[in-house]
């Protein structure tokens, strides 16, 4: 079906410049995600997976190395595009509903089909009924659900999730996470999860990515070829836990302690 | 797309609250022990007055202050006085503060117009409004509009530097966000920059009513013949205390009111915010 949503990125690197100091925040740093596929990103804190996803979304266009979407390299920001941030990053001076139509200030929508799908993304998340609340009338969940809810109104090709489920106590998490799936086959958009939960992570992708500090790189893709829907009881989603977690580094920790 | 909801469900907050309660909350509650002092000191003024602790020349009572207020109504024309005041202090306040807020964006987006700019305020400022009177009225007379033009000075520089900083203060994570929305140059200052600016900017519009207030009494003092300012003037120099108390009470009872009513106009704007309430 769609066949856009390919990205390609290619030893990319990225530094900051903290009191004249130079710090490698990503190094050499190859990834292929294929059109419709479904990436989690994990990796300690600090290992640059914000960093690589505003590099992707093209808020910073300051790194070397190339990266590409469709073949052609990432300029900018674009609709084509979407982020959820890893702070909900509602605007408090706009309701719910405003904030999420923000999103479609420039879509070439007629405006009543901006209101539709507004209302129709409102639902999906489960906030109806909070249309016109003010971000600080909302929990963190709620607000983290706003979010993700703005993030695919737009309908992007390729979706950005920064731990868009960080806030969410353990049910409202796994419904979330069946909805994200939902969504992700109906929409056929290309998804890049951010998470530092690895059962989500297994859960959710076609692939999991294993970062690394010192400087940010990658250490590890791991293929999850279970098939849907998952148990993460079952042994192979067990022992593909147990692999993840050896590459992050945890099992030689726990091993040696 | 399919909209089923597997999430339950929640009702809504009730963020409405039905008028009367807040109407009681305004008018009794925490607004009954505000009353308190000003009701004690009443009280300390009539008795000071009544046993004769102060002469009535330094200190009329409340009584005579009021009959003072009665005479000065009907047989002197207090409100004309009064509505020349409010007049120039509504004007001053409207043109200033426009132009303000005006300025205090042009110069809060483009770091040029603040270069441009900033010297000439920067040393303007530092004059104070009662200083450039005296200049203003050689140029415009005694009347209303010189008055109008030092008040309006007064009002606008509070205002405009809170404006600039209010847009320079706008959190850099929403401009980003603003950045992946694809957001325009004007939807971004329309939806983001100038909202974020408001808190800063209704602070300062607050300050700068009581401000210029206060200052339309010193303006009328030193030139015109009217107004409240030129009122207590007068009677001070007539040695009309109990008239002179009558203008301070007006004096003080407006500003209250005028703080007030900027208090209550902050609030509203800024429902979206949500603050320390005590
Ligand atoms: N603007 C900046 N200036 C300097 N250093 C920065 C900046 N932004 C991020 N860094 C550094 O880059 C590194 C990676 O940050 P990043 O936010 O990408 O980590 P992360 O993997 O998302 O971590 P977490 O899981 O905690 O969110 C950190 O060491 C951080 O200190
Ligand atoms: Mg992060």
């Amino acid at each position: 079906m769609n066949q856009r949503g390919s990205l390609d990125i290619r030893n990319v690197g990225k530094h900051y410049e903290v009191d004249g100091q130079r710090l490698d925040v990503l190094d050499d740093v190859d990834l292929k995600v294929e059109p419709g596929s479904f990436i989690s990103l994990v990796g300690p804190s600090g290992c640059g997976k914000s960093t690589l996803l505003r590099l992707i979304v093209g808020l910073d266009d300051e790194y070397s190395g190339e990266i590409l979407l469709d073949g052609r390299r990432v300029s900018g920001t674009s609709l084509d595009r979407g982020i959820v941030f890893q702070d909900h990053r509602l605007l408090p001076w706009l309701t719910l509903e405003e904030n999420i139509g923000l999103a479609l200030l420039n879509a070439e929508l007629p405006e009543d089909e901006k209101r539709r799908t507004v209302a129709e993304h409102i639902a999906l998340v489960g906030l109806k009924g909070f249309e016109t609340a003010y971000p600080h009338q909302l929990s963190g969940g709620m607000a983290q659900r706003a979010a993700i809810a703005r993030g695919l109104v737009g309908r992007p090709e390729i979706l950005l999730l920064d731990e868009p489920l960080g806030a969410l106590d353990a049910l409202t998490r796994v419904r979330l996470q069946e909805e994200i799936l939902r969504i992700w086959r109906a929409e056929k958009v290309t998804m890049i999860l951010v998470t530092h939960d690895v059962d989500e992570a297994i859960y959710l992708s076609d692939r999991v990515v294993v970062m690394n500090t010192g400087p940010g790189r990658i250490v590890r893709e791991l293929d999850v070829d279970l098939p849907q829907p998952r148990d993460r009881a079952t042994h192979a989603f067990v022992d593909l836990k147990r692999q993840v977690l050896e590459h992050m580094g945890e099992y030689v920790h726990a091993e040696a302690a | 797309m399919s909209t089923t909801n597997i999430l339950a469900e929640r009702s809504p907050p009730a963020r409405t609250e039905p008028l009367t309660s807040r109407l009681a909350r305004l008018l009794g509650g925490a607004n009954l022990i505000g009353a308190v002092l000003p009701l004690g000191l009443l009280v300390l003024w009539q008795t000071a007055t009544s046993l004769r602790w102060i002469q009535p020349v330094f200190l009329p009572s409340p009584l005579a202050t009021v009959q003072a207020f009665w005479t000065m109504l009907t047989r002197q024309n207090l409100h004309v006085d009064f509505t020349a005041s409010i007049l120039i202090v509504s004007q001053a306040f409207v043109y200033g503060a426009a132009l303000a807020v005006a300025l205090g964006i042009a110069a809060g987006l483009s770091r040029n117009v603040e270069r441009f700019l900033g010297p000439t305020f920067d040393t303007i400022r530092h004059i104070p409004g009662i200083a450039w009177l005296p200049l203003i009225v050689l140029w415009l007379g005694i009347g209303a509009p010189a008055k109008v033009l030092v008040i309006a000075k007064s009002v606008f520089f509070p205002v405009f530097l809170n404006t600039l900083q209010g847009i320079r203060d706008v959190e850099k994570r929403y401009i980003e966000l603003a950045d992946v929305l694809t957001l325009t140059r004007w939807q971004l200052v329309r939806k983001v920059i100038l909202p974020a600016a408001v808190p800063s900017i209704m602070v300062s519009l607050r300050y700068s009513a009581g401000v210029a207030w206060a200052l339309v009494v010193v303006a009328e003092g030193l030139s015109g013949l009217e107004g409240i300012g030129y009122l207590i003037f007068r009677a001070q120099g007539l040695l009309l205390t109990d008239q002179l108390v009558v203008c301070m009470v007006i004096i003080g009872a407006v500003g209250f009111t005028i703080d007030r009513a900027m208090l209550a106009l902050q609030r509203y704007v800024l429902r979206w915010k949500q603050g320390f309430e005590g």
